[in-house]
């Protein structure tokens, strides 16, 4: 007990000190009744695989220059998404909300949002509003394009009508119950273009780029290998600046924005782009194609750029699509990365993999544990995704694996497959450490969300250079895990 | 927390309260046979309805009765259920109560139905206050209908309390349970950190309640002291003055002389141990100027701490204080000290231009803006590397005080280059 050490030392006490005993709550482990292990037969949800759609709008708006998303609802939903972006990025993110309270929910939110979109202009002066709507504003059927009529008019008048040109103003509709974050993220990627794309008629030399929930590293790696191609590219809802900046002491001017973001006027400019690339099927490819259909900007809807497959087919369609070769830098890098999977294929051929995230990030990530010689077991889809299903089959059909895939599933139901046929490692997101060290599997995380590492969301793992370091994790993992029965040196 | 927590709504709500809060909890369930699950029970799993656009449309009770009657039967360990309804089903009108009452009596234990949505209230706050008065409610009733969940009047005694508004953040409740043991008392409770459902049952049949967090958790001490007449002792624990004070004013409660020698001497004894320790971060941190904001209580317990490591308290900032909390706080610190309701980033960057703090206390939300003009901070809603309460706990409060100040990257920071 605690009380028997008698003099504190100045480090104070630690958790071992406390001594904390665990204690079961029942006598010994009762499996789930069989029937109620498929997510699908169930109605009570246990450990979602995935999150509300306001977060991905808010994560897409968060990677424009000078933008801030408007909650249309009450404060929770927003106060929760800031603590996740907080863990994820530890960095401050501005997003307004409009404090729904009872009145709210008896009138409607008119007057929460015209007066905390004005308040908005007026005290932190941003370039661009993202109105995003949330559940209770859904339910209520808050109409607001009219609300926003409403708020701009009264700005007109109090601010003089330049208060039209200087910000511009995006309305995601995302009522959580009809779909997840990354239905979010999608939904931005389109009313963003449908809001600001022009076509001025001559055509300019330059690529867009959607990433979807990819973390600044990764976009960095992205602009390294367009860069290297020589393409002159816009990464739309970039982050990599926004979400990862410097310390640089007292800023002077306040409020404070972060340095980066795409500028608004990149969206403007879409419409001439040669072409649009959309790198995260389901968190961007609305985007893409919305602007395909209405400008005939050529769409090119992929699986991430992860692994040797699936960086050698992004870098083609670049090349196909603005008509220049592949540089031999990125031949070497290419080198540089199957020289590692040389390396280490005795590390990593033949052990039993289990998958779990966003469907983007595992259906790409299944198609790299199969170059890899690893065999994938168990995959959980958070979100339902046919595309995703569609990618991680085709993966499998051409490396001859037959793992059993969740789509849409709760980690409820996948956890209780982990336990019953432990994997040798597991590649997944924060939320998946508990059952790790519940059956002693090594994790290595990767996607949405990743919470309890330092400097994940500046590692890349898109791209070679990305891919290499993915690999060296896996690998690392692995090797800590089961040192000294894995050689280590020769 | 040995209770399912089911929140009936879209998926976000119990997404986001799934595990995040270090208020932590030692009952744990079984993951496998012979191995406990990595978190306590209360944070391991996340129960939710899942609202999707059809049960919006045609209502979510009987979805609702469903999955708590296969959470149940999945986690056969839980003692019981606390079922929540929010913003989007209290709209839709689902009669959560109904739900709670069926499935009580189908399962024979106990559920509580916690109406909480969102958008009742100024803030967090009314969340406090709802579920003080509902669960009170609650709790009465299901004491008059199943007499045994009470504590027998053979087993009580004098010397039974409850410790109220302490949510064990990081193991709190480890330093401040047995200061109060040791002066002979029983705890019945603690409302509510890594509590117990049987427990909390007995909430009304204590001598006394010492209540900690005074904004949440008053409500309903003084219901039960309405109804029961237990009456309720405000004490701060953070700090050493304030420690000893409450233990002080504890036992003076009681009026033995017994106990007031045992106070003096449990205090005298923690006082031996920590004091090498405080005194070496009090000469280092002697002069320092610090901003505060987090709910309010702690506004105001904080300043006499502050003080007491010779720092000086410049601004204070609530999310949630009434004027109750700001009369207490202008009571407590200096004059000319800025203070803040509810403040937006920019009344935060204001506020750092203006005063010039060498020290944030603040959340998770707020810390790294304030990082990112040099100030360091200290997360105050979880702590960094509590416990930070009673006196062991300042020891740790201190250290991590003294760890944001004088970590080198501040001064690397403000250096030309
Ligand atoms: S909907 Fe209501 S209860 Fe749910 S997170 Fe938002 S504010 Fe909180
Ligand atoms: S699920 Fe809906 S109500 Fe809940 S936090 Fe998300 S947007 Fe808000």
């Amino acid at each position: 007990m605690i009380n028997q050490v008698k003099e504190i030392p100045i480090e104070g006490i630690t958790y071992k000190n406390l001594k904390i005993e665990k204690k079961p709550l029942s006598r010994e482990y009762v499996p789930p009744p069989p029937e109620l292990v498929p997510r699908a037969n169930r109605a009570v949800c246990i450990d979602p695989g995935h999150t509300c759609m306001p977060l991905g709008a808010m994560w897409a708006t968060l990677g424009v220059h000078r933008a801030i998303p408007f909650v249309q609802g009450a404060q929770g939903c927003t106060t929760y998404v800031r603590y996740t972006f907080s863990r994820i990025f530890r960095e401050p993110a501005t997003i307004a909300n409009a404090s729904f309270h009872e009145d709210a929910a008896v009138f409607g939110g008119r007057k929460n949002l015209v007066r905390g979109v004005r308040n908005l202009v007026c005290r932190y002066q941003p370039e661009l509003i993202a109105i995003v709507t949330t559940c209770s504003s859904e339910v209520i059927g808050d109409d607001i394009h009219s609300f926003l009529d409403e708020a701009l008019d009264l700005m007109e008048e109090e601010l003089g009508p330049e208060v039209r040109e200087a910000v511009k103003f995006v309305v995601v509709n995302t009522p959580s119950f009809a779909g997840s974050h990354v239905e979010g993220y999608n939904r931005a990627s389109r009313e963003f273009l449908k809001a600001l794309a022009r076509k001025s008629g001559e055509t300019r030399e330059h690529v867009c780029l959607i990433p979807g929930m990819m973390t600044p590293g990764d976009i960095r790696e992205l602009k390294h290998m367009m860069e290297l191609m020589g393409v002159s590219h816009r990464v739309l809802f970039d982050i990599s600046e926004t979400l990862d900046c410097p310390l640089v002491g007292m800023p002077d001017r306040i409020p404070y924005y972060p340095p980066g973001g795409t500028p608004v006027e990149a969206f403007v400019r879409a419409g001439d782009a040669q072409a649009i690339f959309a790198l995260s099927p389901d968190a961007g490819s609305a985007g893409a194609q919305w602007l395909d259909r209405r400008y005939k900007v050529p769409a090119y809807v992929m699986t991430m750029p992860i692994g040797v497959r699936n960086t050698d087919h992004f870098l083609r369609n670049v090349a196909e699509a603005t008509d220049r070769p592949i540089p031999d830098r990125l031949r070497w890098e290419r080198g540089i990365f199957l020289d590692a999977m040389a390396d280490t294929l005795h590390y990593t051929m033949m052990k039993k993999v289990a998958l779990c995230g966003d469907p983007d990030f595992v259906a790409a990530a299944t198609w790299f544990v199969c170059e890899l010689g690893m065999v994938p077991t168990y995959i959980l889809v958070g979100t339902k995704s046919r595309r995703a299903e569609e990618d991680i089959r085709q993966a499998c059909e051409e490396y001859g694996h037959q793992p059993v895939v969740m789509n849409g599933g709760d980690q409820f139901e996948w956890e209780y497959a982990l336990k019953n046929d432990i994997p040798d490692v597991i590649l997944g997101h924060s939320r998946c450490v508990n059952i790790a060290r519940e059956i002693q599997v090594p994790l290595v995380r990767f996607g949405f969300p990743v919470y309890d590492r330092v400097g994940y969301q500046r590692e890349p793992i898109v791209g070679y250079r990305g891919g290499e370091r993915f690999l060296a994790r896996i690998v690392n993992a692995i090797l800590d895990h089961q040192y000294p029965d894995d050689r280590t040196h020769q | 927390m040995d209770a399912i927590h089911l929140v009936h709504a879209p998926v976000g709500c119990g997404y986001y309260t799934w595990g995040t809060r270090r208020h932590l909890g030692d009952g744990y369930n079984w993951a496998r046979p012979g191995v406990l699950e990595n978190e306590a029970n209360h944070r391991r799993h996340c129960y939710t309805t899942a609202m999707s656009e059809e049960d919006i449309i045609f209502g979510g009770t009987e979805k609702l009765k469903q999955a708590l009657l296969e959470a149940f039967r999945i986690n056969p360990g839980a003692r019981g259920a606390i079922i929540y309804n929010t913003c989007s089903t209290a709209l839709i009108g689902d009669d959560i109560e109904q739900v709670a009452r069926e499935v009580s009596k189908e399962v024979g234990k106990p559920v509580f139905a916690c109406a909480s949505p969102g958008f009742c209230g100024v803030s967090q706050s009314k969340g406090h206050h709802e579920f003080n008065f509902q669960f009170y409610k609650w709790l009465l009733k299901y004491r008059e209908e199943h007499p045994e969940v009470c504590l027998k009047e053979e087993e009580k005694t004098p010397y039974d309390v409850n410790i109220i508004g302490e949510y064990n953040i990081d193991w709190d409740e480890v330093v401040i349970v047995p200061l109060f043991e040791k002066l002979g008392l029983r705890i019945l409770n603690v409302f509510t950190g890594n509590a117990r459902l049987e427990n909390l049952f007995k909430l009304p049949d204590a001598s006394l309640s010492i209540v900690h967090c005074q904004r949440s958790a008053t409500y309903i001490a003084e219901l039960i002291k309405q109804g029961f007449k237990v009456p309720y002792l405000r004490v701060s624990l953070f700090g050493i003055e304030q420690t000893a004070k409450a233990l002080r004013d504890v036992a003076a409660w009681f009026g033995e002389d017994k106990m007031r020698r045992r106070a003096e001497e449990i205090i005298e004894e923690e006082i031996t141990a920590i004091k090498p320790a405080v005194e070496w971060y009090r000469e280092r941190l002697s002069g320092k100027k610090v901003a505060i904001y987090v709910g309010a209580p702690r506004v105001w317990h904080w300043p006499k701490v502050m003080e007491e490591l010779g720092m000086e308290v410049v601004a204070c900032m609530t999310t949630f204080g009434h004027r109750e909390d700001y009369e207490k706080i202008i009571h407590r610190v200096k004059p000319g000290t800025l203070i803040i309701d509810n403040p937006n980033e920019f009344e935060i960057e204001e506020m750092i231009e203006t005063c010039k703090p060498d020290l944030f206390l603040t959340g998770l939300k707020e810390k790294y803006l304030v990082r990112k003009f040099g100030v360091p901070t200290l997360n105050s809603h979880s702590y960094e590397k509590g416990p930070y309460a009673g006196f062991r706990g300042f020891v740790n409060f201190a250290r991590d005080i003294y760890q944001a100040v004088a970590a080198p990257v501040w001064q690397l920071a403000r250096q030309d280059f």
